[in-house]
């Protein structure tokens, strides 16, 4: 048996110039002008009433004082617990005590509700529209062009694809077209975009809108805060508590041993 | 039960964990980019390149085993053999295989 023959295919260098450094720049400032549009498209956060910024931290308080409750001295855990789950079961950190046990409105109708939608709307807006405008630039300016040769070899399943706008049938699937370039820097860039602009930059990903406001989240106008409190009292009294003092003298002499 | 005891005497701090984790990351896909640019270069074919890549991996993990965390992975991870030995492999396999197919498209074919 012969070895198979090498398909080689002489390319003109201005394809390099002309082809794969503009969309290689191009898909480099989409993410870079993405980053500074999500910033920009991030609404400040709506400033709250008292009591309803008291109604979400006084949850923050109870959760912490779960989380942290081992560096409490078992009198000290006891008193706040048993004053936390007493508020909690009366209502008294509710922005609106006389809504207690009626139904929640509509959240459609609920305008804060609204507008955390809008958010994530336009945070996948910002990834959507970029990606198809640059696919139809690709597709209407570069289709046609065999512009490299991929590394490795692949299954012909990826012919549709990878050659999009080449006709020609028996061409090597290594042989791609432009479009091919645009997937792969479109995956490959990442590092870039944590060099330009630093990590946890909003380029690719927009996963940092979940860290923006610590109880807003939990605390969603979708959901009853009374519910809320009612479960977060329960949390609190089937904690299992345990001093982190507990035999603090043994492991120091242990330690020592 | 024993762990969860283990951890609330001695705690991990989160923003240490993130941040050195961070550092992996970024020395991760910073290496990775540039054993693409070596493979395309070298102009190295299917499996050779995606070895290549492994092995130089497997000597960046001992090269940050040995310098950044001065040989006490423990110390500086929770877990070593998934954060700092096997951190960030996947991930940098994107950037390796852009480079790699650019210097591969210039240099060779």
């Amino acid at each position: 048996m012969a070895q198979p023959i090498v398909q080689t295919i002489h390319r003109d260098p201005a394809l390099f110039w002309w082809i794969l450094l503009p969309i290689t720049v191009v898909m480099v400032l989409t993410g870079i002008l993405r980053h500074y549009a999500m910033i920009l498209l991030q609404t400040a956060p709506k400033k709250q009433t008292l009591p309803q910024i008291r109604q979400q931290r006084s949850l923050v308080r109870g959760i912490n004082l779960r989380t942290n409750a081992r560096v409490l001295p078992p009198a000290s855990f006891q008193a706040r617990k048993a004053f936390m789950v007493s508020a909690y079961q009366e209502g008294k950190f509710l922005a609106d005590p006389e809504a207690r046990g009626k139904p929640r409105p509509n959240p459609m109708s609920d305008p804060a509700a609204m507008e955390g939608m809008m958010g994530m709307m336009k945070g996948n807006m910002a990834m959507m529209v970029p990606q198809t405008l640059i696919m139809g630039w690709i597709n209407a300016f570069f289709s046609g062009f065999v512009i490299m040769k991929l590394p490795f070899p692949l299954t012909p399943q990826f012919k549709s694809m990878l050659q999009s706008g080449v006709g020609t049938r028996d061409l090597d699937v290594r042989w791609v077209s432009s479009l091919s370039w645009y997937f792969l820097t479109l995956f490959g860039l990442q590092p870039v975009y944590n060099f330009i602009l630093g990590s946890n930059n909003s380029a690719t990903q927009s996963t940092q809108q979940m860290a923006a406001n610590p109880g807003a989240g939990m605390m969603g106008p979708e959901q009853d805060p009374d519910k809320l409190f009612l479960s977060e009292a329960e949390n609190l009294e089937v904690l299992e508590y345990r001093w982190v003092l507990e035999g603090v003298e043994d492991r120091l002499v242990a330690k020592f041993a | 039960m024993n762990e969860e005891r283990e951890l609330a005497i001695n705690p991990i701090v989160l923003t240490s964990m993130q941040h050195n984790t961070q550092v992996v990351s970024n020395i991760r896909s910073l290496t990775a980019s540039l054993f693409g640019v070596a493979a395309g270069t070298l102009g190295m074919e299917s499996y050779t390149g995606f070895v290549f890549y492994l092995i130089g991996t497997l000597i960046v993990s001992g090269l940050i085993f040995s310098f950044r965390a001065e040989g006490k992975a423990s110390e500086y991870f929770h877990r070593p053999l998934g954060d700092l030995w096997g951190g960030d492999v996947v991930s940098g396999l994107s950037s390796f295989v852009l480079t790699w197919t650019l210097f591969y498209g210039l240099v060779r074919a």
